[in-house]
Protein backbone atom coordinates (compact mmCIF):
# COMPACT_ATOMS: atom_id res chain seq x y z
CA UNK A 1 0.00 0.00 0.00
CA UNK A 2 1.73 3.13 -1.19
CA UNK A 3 1.59 6.36 0.82
CA UNK A 4 1.29 9.55 -1.18
CA UNK A 5 4.32 11.85 -0.98
CA UNK A 6 3.61 14.60 1.55
CA UNK A 7 3.56 18.20 0.37
CA UNK A 8 4.36 21.35 2.35
CA UNK A 9 1.56 23.32 0.69
CA UNK A 10 -0.10 23.76 -2.68
CA UNK A 11 1.38 26.06 -5.35
CA UNK A 12 0.19 29.64 -4.92
CA UNK A 13 -2.45 30.66 -7.39
CA UNK A 14 -2.93 33.99 -9.18
CA UNK A 15 -3.91 37.11 -7.25
CA UNK A 16 -7.39 38.08 -8.48
CA UNK A 17 -6.61 41.78 -8.02
CA UNK A 18 -3.37 42.20 -9.86
CA UNK A 19 -1.38 40.85 -12.77
CA UNK A 20 1.50 39.99 -10.45
CA UNK A 21 5.22 40.63 -11.06
CA UNK A 22 5.71 41.83 -7.51
CA UNK A 23 7.94 44.94 -7.58
CA UNK A 24 9.22 44.02 -4.12
CA UNK A 25 10.55 40.65 -5.15
CA UNK A 26 14.36 40.34 -5.08
CA UNK A 27 14.44 39.55 -8.79
CA UNK A 28 12.44 42.63 -9.74
CA UNK A 29 14.54 44.93 -7.58
CA UNK A 30 17.77 43.51 -8.97
CA UNK A 31 16.78 43.42 -12.65
CA UNK A 32 14.25 46.21 -13.14
CA UNK A 33 16.34 49.33 -12.79
CA UNK A 34 14.46 51.20 -15.51
CA UNK A 35 13.05 53.78 -13.14
CA UNK A 36 15.43 54.64 -10.38
CA UNK A 37 13.53 54.12 -7.16
CA UNK A 38 14.16 56.58 -4.41
CA UNK A 39 13.75 53.99 -1.69
CA UNK A 40 16.76 52.85 0.29
CA UNK A 41 16.88 49.64 -1.68
CA UNK A 42 20.63 49.69 -2.02
CA UNK A 43 22.69 51.17 0.78
CA UNK A 44 25.90 50.86 -1.16
CA UNK A 45 24.67 53.70 -3.41
CA UNK A 46 24.02 56.28 -0.68
CA UNK A 47 26.16 58.91 -2.39
CA UNK A 48 24.46 58.22 -5.69
CA UNK A 49 21.13 58.37 -3.89
CA UNK A 50 21.99 61.85 -2.61
CA UNK A 51 22.91 63.01 -6.11
CA UNK A 52 19.65 61.60 -7.44
CA UNK A 53 17.69 63.36 -4.73
CA UNK A 54 19.41 66.67 -5.51
CA UNK A 55 18.59 66.27 -9.18
CA UNK A 56 14.98 65.47 -8.37
CA UNK A 57 14.67 68.58 -6.22
CA UNK A 58 16.08 70.82 -8.93
CA UNK A 59 13.77 69.38 -11.58
CA UNK A 60 10.73 69.61 -9.34
CA UNK A 61 11.41 73.20 -8.38
CA UNK A 62 11.90 74.14 -12.01
CA UNK A 63 8.61 72.51 -12.96
CA UNK A 64 6.67 74.27 -10.21
CA UNK A 65 8.13 77.66 -11.14
CA UNK A 66 7.19 76.96 -14.73
CA UNK A 67 3.57 76.35 -13.73
CA UNK A 68 3.57 79.58 -11.73
CA UNK A 69 4.90 81.68 -14.56
CA UNK A 70 2.34 80.19 -16.98
CA UNK A 71 -0.61 81.64 -15.07
CA UNK A 72 -2.88 83.77 -17.29
CA UNK A 73 -0.61 83.28 -20.29
CA UNK A 74 -1.53 81.76 -23.63
CA UNK A 75 -0.20 78.20 -23.79
CA UNK A 76 -0.11 75.80 -26.76
CA UNK A 77 -0.60 72.14 -25.79
CA UNK A 78 0.67 69.32 -27.98
CA UNK A 79 -1.43 66.25 -27.23
CA UNK A 80 -1.86 62.67 -28.45
CA UNK A 81 -3.75 61.87 -31.64
CA UNK A 82 -2.02 64.84 -33.26
CA UNK A 83 -4.10 67.33 -31.29
CA UNK A 84 -2.78 70.90 -30.87
CA UNK A 85 -4.83 73.33 -28.82
CA UNK A 86 -4.28 76.74 -27.36
CA UNK A 87 -5.71 78.11 -24.12
CA UNK A 88 -5.10 80.55 -21.32
CA UNK A 89 -3.58 78.66 -18.44
CA UNK A 90 -5.26 78.94 -15.07
CA UNK A 91 -3.89 76.43 -12.60
CA UNK A 92 -2.89 72.84 -12.05
CA UNK A 93 -4.34 70.52 -9.43
CA UNK A 94 -2.02 69.24 -6.67
CA UNK A 95 -1.22 65.93 -8.34
CA UNK A 96 -0.80 67.46 -11.81
CA UNK A 97 -3.66 65.36 -13.14
CA UNK A 98 -5.65 68.23 -14.65
CA UNK A 99 -4.95 71.74 -15.87
CA UNK A 100 -7.66 74.33 -15.48
CA UNK A 101 -7.73 76.53 -18.60
CA UNK A 102 -9.91 79.29 -20.10
CA UNK A 103 -10.71 80.07 -23.75
CA UNK A 104 -9.66 76.68 -25.02
CA UNK A 105 -9.49 76.87 -28.83
CA UNK A 106 -10.58 73.54 -30.27
CA UNK A 107 -11.39 72.50 -33.87
CA UNK A 108 -15.07 72.60 -32.94
CA UNK A 109 -15.08 75.94 -31.20
CA UNK A 110 -13.85 77.88 -28.20
CA UNK A 111 -14.54 76.44 -24.76
CA UNK A 112 -14.81 79.19 -22.15
CA UNK A 113 -13.67 77.03 -19.27
CA UNK A 114 -12.16 73.58 -19.49
CA UNK A 115 -10.05 70.97 -17.78
CA UNK A 116 -7.24 69.40 -19.73
CA UNK A 117 -6.24 65.88 -18.65
CA UNK A 118 -2.50 65.98 -18.09
CA UNK A 119 -1.81 62.40 -19.16
CA UNK A 120 -3.08 63.36 -22.63
CA UNK A 121 -0.50 66.14 -22.93
CA UNK A 122 2.81 65.40 -24.58
CA UNK A 123 4.28 68.91 -24.27
CA UNK A 124 3.28 72.54 -23.89
CA UNK A 125 4.83 75.83 -25.04
CA UNK A 126 4.38 79.43 -23.93
CA UNK A 127 6.11 82.79 -24.15
CA UNK A 128 7.86 83.73 -20.94
CA UNK B 1 8.21 1.54 1.60
CA UNK B 2 6.79 2.62 -1.73
CA UNK B 3 5.58 6.17 -2.11
CA UNK B 4 2.87 7.30 -4.48
CA UNK B 5 3.43 10.35 -6.69
CA UNK B 6 1.67 13.51 -5.49
CA UNK B 7 1.30 15.86 -8.46
CA UNK B 8 1.14 19.56 -7.63
CA UNK B 9 -1.74 21.26 -9.39
CA UNK B 10 -1.26 24.82 -10.61
CA UNK B 11 -4.63 26.37 -11.28
CA UNK B 12 -5.48 29.84 -12.56
CA UNK B 13 -6.05 29.24 -16.22
CA UNK B 14 -9.66 29.03 -17.30
CA UNK B 15 -9.19 27.17 -20.61
CA UNK B 16 -6.94 24.40 -21.93
CA UNK B 17 -3.19 24.79 -21.45
CA UNK B 18 -1.64 24.09 -24.84
CA UNK B 19 2.05 24.85 -24.43
CA UNK B 20 4.60 25.34 -21.71
CA UNK B 21 8.29 26.08 -21.49
CA UNK B 22 10.95 26.29 -18.80
CA UNK B 23 13.73 28.85 -18.67
CA UNK B 24 17.31 27.92 -17.89
CA UNK B 25 18.58 27.99 -14.32
CA UNK B 26 19.00 31.61 -13.16
CA UNK B 27 20.30 33.06 -9.88
CA UNK B 28 16.62 33.28 -8.86
CA UNK B 29 15.82 29.68 -9.68
CA UNK B 30 14.10 28.61 -12.89
CA UNK B 31 10.78 29.64 -14.33
CA UNK B 32 7.89 28.21 -16.24
CA UNK B 33 5.58 29.90 -18.75
CA UNK B 34 2.25 28.43 -19.81
CA UNK B 35 0.28 29.22 -22.97
CA UNK B 36 -3.46 28.99 -22.63
CA UNK B 37 -6.51 29.33 -24.81
CA UNK B 38 -7.81 31.94 -22.36
CA UNK B 39 -5.29 34.37 -23.90
CA UNK B 40 -3.47 35.00 -20.62
CA UNK B 41 -0.08 33.30 -20.46
CA UNK B 42 1.29 32.96 -16.95
CA UNK B 43 4.75 32.95 -15.44
CA UNK B 44 5.42 30.65 -12.50
CA UNK B 45 8.33 29.77 -10.28
CA UNK B 46 9.58 26.54 -11.82
CA UNK B 47 10.30 24.43 -8.75
CA UNK B 48 7.15 25.24 -6.78
CA UNK B 49 4.58 26.21 -9.40
CA UNK B 50 3.87 29.45 -7.51
CA UNK B 51 2.26 32.04 -9.76
CA UNK B 52 4.44 35.09 -10.40
CA UNK B 53 2.42 37.04 -12.94
CA UNK B 54 0.13 37.04 -15.95
CA UNK B 55 1.09 38.61 -19.28
CA UNK B 56 -1.92 40.69 -20.27
CA UNK B 57 -2.40 41.97 -23.80
CA UNK B 58 -3.29 39.20 -26.21
CA UNK B 59 -6.78 39.28 -27.64
CA UNK B 60 -7.01 35.62 -28.56
CA UNK B 61 -5.94 32.13 -27.56
CA UNK B 62 -2.21 31.86 -26.91
CA UNK B 63 -0.85 28.84 -28.75
CA UNK B 64 2.84 29.04 -27.96
CA UNK B 65 5.00 30.50 -25.21
CA UNK B 66 8.67 30.52 -24.45
CA UNK B 67 11.23 32.11 -22.13
CA UNK B 68 14.79 33.06 -22.87
CA UNK B 69 17.53 31.28 -20.94
CA UNK B 70 17.82 33.78 -18.09
CA UNK B 71 14.03 34.32 -17.91
CA UNK B 72 14.29 38.05 -18.54
CA UNK B 73 12.23 37.88 -21.72
CA UNK B 74 9.16 35.95 -22.71
CA UNK B 75 7.58 35.49 -26.12
CA UNK B 76 4.09 34.33 -26.96
CA UNK B 77 2.26 33.32 -30.15
CA UNK B 78 -1.47 33.89 -30.40
CA UNK B 79 -4.62 33.56 -32.43
CA UNK B 80 -4.89 37.36 -32.59
CA UNK B 81 -2.32 37.20 -35.42
CA UNK B 82 0.48 38.57 -33.23
CA UNK B 83 3.56 37.30 -31.53
CA UNK B 84 4.49 39.39 -28.51
CA UNK B 85 7.74 39.84 -26.64
CA UNK B 86 7.47 40.63 -22.94
CA UNK B 87 9.75 41.77 -20.15
CA UNK B 88 9.50 38.69 -17.93
CA UNK B 89 10.57 40.60 -14.81
CA UNK B 90 8.02 43.43 -14.95
CA UNK B 91 5.37 41.67 -17.06
CA UNK B 92 5.26 44.56 -19.53
CA UNK B 93 4.67 44.02 -23.21
CA UNK B 94 7.80 45.08 -25.07
CA UNK B 95 6.95 44.29 -28.69
CA UNK B 96 3.96 43.23 -30.73
CA UNK B 97 4.84 41.61 -34.05
CA UNK B 98 1.94 41.57 -36.49
CA UNK B 99 1.44 38.49 -38.65
CA UNK B 100 -1.01 37.63 -41.38
CA UNK B 101 -2.57 34.66 -39.60
CA UNK B 102 -2.65 32.76 -36.30
CA UNK B 103 0.82 32.46 -34.83
CA UNK B 104 1.52 29.07 -33.28
CA UNK B 105 5.14 28.95 -32.19
CA UNK B 106 7.92 31.24 -30.95
CA UNK B 107 11.54 30.56 -30.12
CA UNK B 108 14.46 32.77 -28.95
CA UNK B 109 18.06 32.29 -30.04
CA UNK B 110 20.46 31.60 -27.17
CA UNK B 111 21.55 35.25 -27.05
CA UNK B 112 17.87 36.36 -27.06
CA UNK B 113 18.57 38.68 -30.00
CA UNK B 114 16.40 36.93 -32.55
CA UNK B 115 12.90 35.52 -32.40
CA UNK B 116 11.67 32.76 -34.69
CA UNK B 117 7.93 32.58 -35.33
CA UNK B 118 5.70 30.23 -37.28
CA UNK B 119 2.00 29.74 -37.74
CA UNK B 120 -0.94 29.25 -40.01
CA UNK B 121 0.43 31.43 -42.80
CA UNK B 122 2.96 28.63 -43.44
CA UNK B 123 5.96 30.97 -43.17
CA UNK B 124 8.85 30.95 -40.75
CA UNK B 125 9.91 34.44 -39.74
CA UNK B 126 13.08 35.61 -38.06
CA UNK B 127 12.87 38.94 -36.22
CA UNK B 128 15.91 40.89 -35.13
CA UNK B 129 14.85 42.12 -31.72
CA UNK B 130 17.41 44.91 -31.73
CA UNK B 131 15.73 46.43 -34.79
CA UNK B 132 12.13 45.27 -34.55
CA UNK B 133 10.77 47.77 -37.10
CA UNK B 134 12.88 46.07 -39.76
CA UNK B 135 11.00 43.50 -41.80
CA UNK B 136 11.64 39.93 -40.65
CA UNK B 137 13.43 37.41 -42.81
CA UNK B 138 10.92 34.93 -44.18
CA UNK B 139 11.39 31.27 -45.00
CA UNK B 140 8.74 29.55 -47.07
CA UNK B 141 8.39 25.92 -48.05
CA UNK B 142 5.85 24.31 -45.79
CA UNK B 143 2.56 23.61 -47.52
CA UNK B 144 0.37 23.88 -44.46
CA UNK B 145 0.25 25.47 -41.03
CA UNK B 146 3.43 25.38 -38.97
CA UNK B 147 2.96 23.94 -35.48
CA UNK B 148 6.41 24.22 -34.00
CA UNK B 149 9.68 25.90 -34.94
CA UNK B 150 12.94 25.73 -33.03
CA UNK B 151 16.52 26.95 -33.34
CA UNK B 152 19.06 24.16 -33.31
CA UNK B 153 22.74 23.46 -33.83
CA UNK B 154 23.89 26.55 -31.99
CA UNK B 155 21.21 28.70 -33.69
CA UNK B 156 22.74 28.00 -37.10
CA UNK B 157 19.79 25.90 -38.18
CA UNK B 158 16.04 25.85 -37.77
CA UNK B 159 13.72 22.87 -37.32
CA UNK B 160 10.06 23.23 -38.16
CA UNK B 161 7.11 20.84 -37.92
CA UNK B 162 3.90 21.47 -39.84
CA UNK B 163 0.50 19.99 -40.60
CA UNK B 164 1.86 18.97 -44.01
CA UNK B 165 3.28 15.94 -42.10
CA UNK B 166 6.87 17.06 -42.57
CA UNK B 167 9.65 18.20 -40.33
CA UNK B 168 12.17 20.35 -42.15
CA UNK B 169 15.67 21.40 -41.27
CA UNK B 170 16.73 24.81 -42.63
CA UNK B 171 20.05 26.57 -42.74
CA UNK B 172 19.76 29.97 -41.14
CA UNK B 173 22.23 31.87 -43.31
CA UNK B 174 21.18 30.49 -46.68
CA UNK B 175 17.51 30.19 -45.59
CA UNK B 176 17.42 26.98 -47.63
CA UNK B 177 15.93 23.63 -46.78
CA UNK B 178 18.66 21.17 -45.83
CA UNK B 179 16.66 18.05 -45.06
CA UNK B 180 13.06 16.88 -44.75
CA UNK B 181 11.43 14.11 -42.77
CA UNK B 182 8.04 12.95 -44.00
CA UNK B 183 5.53 11.09 -41.87
CA UNK B 184 2.26 9.29 -42.55
CA UNK B 185 0.50 11.31 -39.95
CA UNK B 186 0.73 14.78 -38.49
CA UNK B 187 3.51 15.31 -35.95
CA UNK B 188 2.00 16.33 -32.61
CA UNK B 189 5.10 17.75 -30.96
CA UNK B 190 8.81 18.35 -31.29
CA UNK B 191 11.48 19.02 -28.66
CA UNK B 192 15.15 19.71 -29.25
CA UNK B 193 17.78 18.71 -26.70
CA UNK B 194 20.89 20.76 -27.46
CA UNK B 195 23.22 18.69 -25.34
CA UNK B 196 23.56 15.58 -27.44
CA UNK B 197 21.69 17.02 -30.43
CA UNK B 198 18.60 14.89 -29.97
CA UNK B 199 15.22 15.64 -31.48
CA UNK B 200 12.15 14.19 -29.72
CA UNK B 201 9.11 13.85 -31.99
CA UNK B 202 5.66 12.48 -31.27
CA UNK B 203 3.04 11.25 -33.74
CA UNK B 204 0.18 8.85 -33.21
CA UNK B 205 1.20 6.61 -30.31
CA UNK B 206 4.88 6.90 -31.18
CA UNK B 207 7.65 8.80 -29.50
CA UNK B 208 10.63 8.98 -31.84
CA UNK B 209 14.20 10.11 -31.22
CA UNK B 210 16.29 11.51 -34.04
CA UNK B 211 19.76 12.91 -34.41
CA UNK B 212 19.06 16.63 -34.79
CA UNK B 213 21.94 17.25 -37.20
CA UNK B 214 21.52 14.36 -39.61
CA UNK B 215 17.81 13.71 -38.95
CA UNK B 216 18.65 10.02 -38.68
CA UNK B 217 16.35 7.93 -36.55
CA UNK B 218 17.82 6.77 -33.24
CA UNK B 219 14.84 4.79 -31.95
CA UNK B 220 11.07 4.78 -31.52
CA UNK B 221 8.91 3.81 -28.58
CA UNK B 222 5.21 2.97 -28.67
CA UNK B 223 2.91 4.27 -25.96
CA UNK B 224 -0.45 2.78 -24.97
CA UNK B 225 -2.36 5.82 -26.19
CA UNK B 226 -2.01 8.65 -28.74
CA UNK B 227 0.68 10.99 -27.49
CA UNK B 228 0.57 14.79 -27.79
CA UNK B 229 3.91 15.68 -26.26
CA UNK B 230 7.08 14.12 -24.90
CA UNK B 231 10.21 15.36 -23.17
CA UNK B 232 13.62 13.85 -22.60
CA UNK B 233 15.33 14.15 -19.21
CA UNK B 234 18.44 16.42 -19.29
CA UNK B 235 20.61 13.45 -18.35
CA UNK B 236 18.87 11.36 -20.98
CA UNK B 237 17.96 8.52 -18.66
CA UNK B 238 14.19 8.98 -18.86
CA UNK B 239 11.58 10.54 -21.02
CA UNK B 240 7.99 11.42 -20.22
CA UNK B 241 4.99 11.56 -22.50
CA UNK B 242 1.36 12.52 -22.22
CA UNK B 243 -1.63 12.36 -24.53
CA UNK B 244 -5.25 11.59 -25.08
CA UNK B 245 -5.80 9.12 -22.23
CA UNK B 246 -5.07 11.89 -19.67
CA UNK B 247 -2.09 10.00 -18.19
CA UNK B 248 1.58 10.82 -17.92
CA UNK B 249 3.96 8.04 -18.90
CA UNK B 250 7.56 7.74 -17.82
CA UNK B 251 9.86 5.52 -19.83
CA UNK B 252 13.43 4.55 -19.36
CA UNK B 253 15.39 5.99 -22.29
CA UNK B 254 18.43 3.79 -22.47
CA UNK B 255 16.90 0.35 -22.43
CA UNK B 256 13.11 0.76 -22.75
CA UNK B 257 12.86 -1.59 -19.76
CA UNK B 258 9.87 -1.74 -17.51
CA UNK B 259 10.36 0.50 -14.51
CA UNK B 260 9.57 -0.21 -10.87
CA UNK B 261 6.27 -2.14 -11.01
CA UNK B 262 5.16 -1.05 -7.53
CA UNK B 263 4.73 2.48 -8.84
CA UNK B 264 2.14 1.64 -11.48
CA UNK B 265 -1.40 2.29 -10.48
CA UNK B 266 -3.12 -0.57 -12.15
CA UNK B 267 -2.20 0.34 -15.71
CA UNK B 268 -2.57 -2.41 -18.30
CA UNK B 269 0.06 -5.15 -18.22
CA UNK B 270 1.40 -4.50 -21.71
CA UNK B 271 2.59 -1.00 -20.76
CA UNK B 272 6.32 -0.95 -20.19
CA UNK B 273 6.34 2.35 -18.39
CA UNK B 274 5.23 4.01 -15.20
CA UNK B 275 2.00 5.85 -15.65
CA UNK B 276 0.47 8.56 -13.54
CA UNK B 277 -3.08 9.70 -13.38
CA UNK B 278 -4.10 13.16 -12.32
CA UNK B 279 -5.32 15.24 -15.21
CA UNK B 280 -9.01 15.39 -16.12
CA UNK B 281 -8.43 15.92 -19.78
CA UNK B 282 -5.95 15.14 -22.56
CA UNK B 283 -2.38 16.20 -21.87
CA UNK B 284 -1.22 18.73 -24.47
CA UNK B 285 2.33 19.42 -23.39
CA UNK B 286 4.95 18.02 -21.07
CA UNK B 287 8.44 19.31 -20.31
CA UNK B 288 11.26 18.40 -17.96
CA UNK B 289 12.66 21.16 -15.77
CA UNK B 290 16.23 22.23 -16.56
CA UNK B 291 17.57 20.35 -13.51
CA UNK B 292 15.53 17.25 -14.35
CA UNK B 293 14.04 17.05 -10.86
CA UNK B 294 10.47 17.52 -12.02
CA UNK B 295 8.37 17.65 -15.16
CA UNK B 296 5.36 19.83 -15.86
CA UNK B 297 2.29 18.91 -17.89
CA UNK B 298 -0.43 21.13 -19.34
CA UNK B 299 -3.87 19.78 -20.08
CA UNK B 300 -7.25 20.36 -21.69
CA UNK B 301 -8.55 20.52 -18.08
CA UNK B 302 -6.98 24.00 -17.72
CA UNK B 303 -4.35 23.01 -15.18
CA UNK B 304 -0.63 22.52 -15.09
CA UNK B 305 0.68 19.75 -12.91
CA UNK B 306 4.19 19.27 -11.57
CA UNK B 307 5.45 15.73 -11.14
CA UNK B 308 8.54 14.48 -9.34
CA UNK B 309 11.16 12.58 -11.29
CA UNK B 310 12.33 10.79 -8.15
CA UNK B 311 9.12 10.16 -6.24
CA UNK B 312 9.51 10.75 -2.53
CA UNK B 313 12.56 12.99 -2.73
CA UNK B 314 12.55 16.31 -0.89
CA UNK B 315 12.41 19.01 -3.56
CA UNK B 316 10.36 22.17 -4.02
CA UNK B 317 7.11 21.63 -2.20
CA UNK B 318 7.53 17.87 -1.87
CA UNK B 319 8.80 16.68 1.48
CA UNK B 320 10.52 13.39 2.05
CA UNK B 321 9.20 11.88 5.22
CA UNK B 322 11.03 9.05 6.95
CA UNK B 323 8.86 6.17 8.26
CA UNK B 324 9.33 7.18 11.91
CA UNK B 325 8.10 10.73 11.17
CA UNK B 326 4.73 9.65 9.83
CA UNK B 327 2.11 9.89 12.54
CA UNK B 328 3.94 12.78 14.26
CA UNK B 329 1.92 15.64 15.76
CA UNK B 330 2.32 18.07 12.86
CA UNK B 331 -0.73 17.25 10.77
CA UNK B 332 -1.25 20.86 9.73
CA UNK B 333 2.23 21.12 8.30
CA UNK B 334 2.12 18.28 5.88
CA UNK B 335 -0.63 17.17 3.59
CA UNK B 336 -0.56 13.40 3.50
CA UNK B 337 -3.51 13.01 1.18
CA UNK B 338 -3.80 14.48 -2.25
CA UNK B 339 -6.06 17.50 -1.78
CA UNK B 340 -8.05 18.59 -4.82
CA UNK B 341 -8.39 22.17 -3.69
CA UNK B 342 -8.44 24.87 -6.34
CA UNK B 343 -5.81 27.44 -5.46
Amino acid sequence: MATPVPVLRLPKGPDPNSRGFDPNSPRFIALCRTSISSSAASDTDSEQLQKEQDARSVLREGFLRCLLSMTNKKVQFQMYENVKVEATFGASDIDVLNFQVSDLHTPIGVQKEALIRCQDVISFTFEV
Amino acid sequence: MAMRQTPLTCSGHTRPVVDLAFSGITPYGYFLISACKDGKPMLRQGDTGDWIGTFLGHKGAVWGATLNTDATKAATAAADFTAKVWDAVSGDEVLSLAHKHIVKTVSFTQDSNCLLTGGNDKLLRIYDLSSPEAAPQEISGHTSAIKKALWCNNDQQILSAADDKTIRLWDRSSMEEVKTLTFDTSVSSMEYVADGQILVITYGKTIAFYNALSLELIKTVEAPAPINSASLHPEKDFFVAGGDDFKLYKFDYSTKEELDQSETDGAAAHVSAESYKGHFGPVHCVRFSPDGELYASGSEDGTLRLWQTAVGKTYGLWKCVLPEDLGSENPEQLYTSTPEIKA
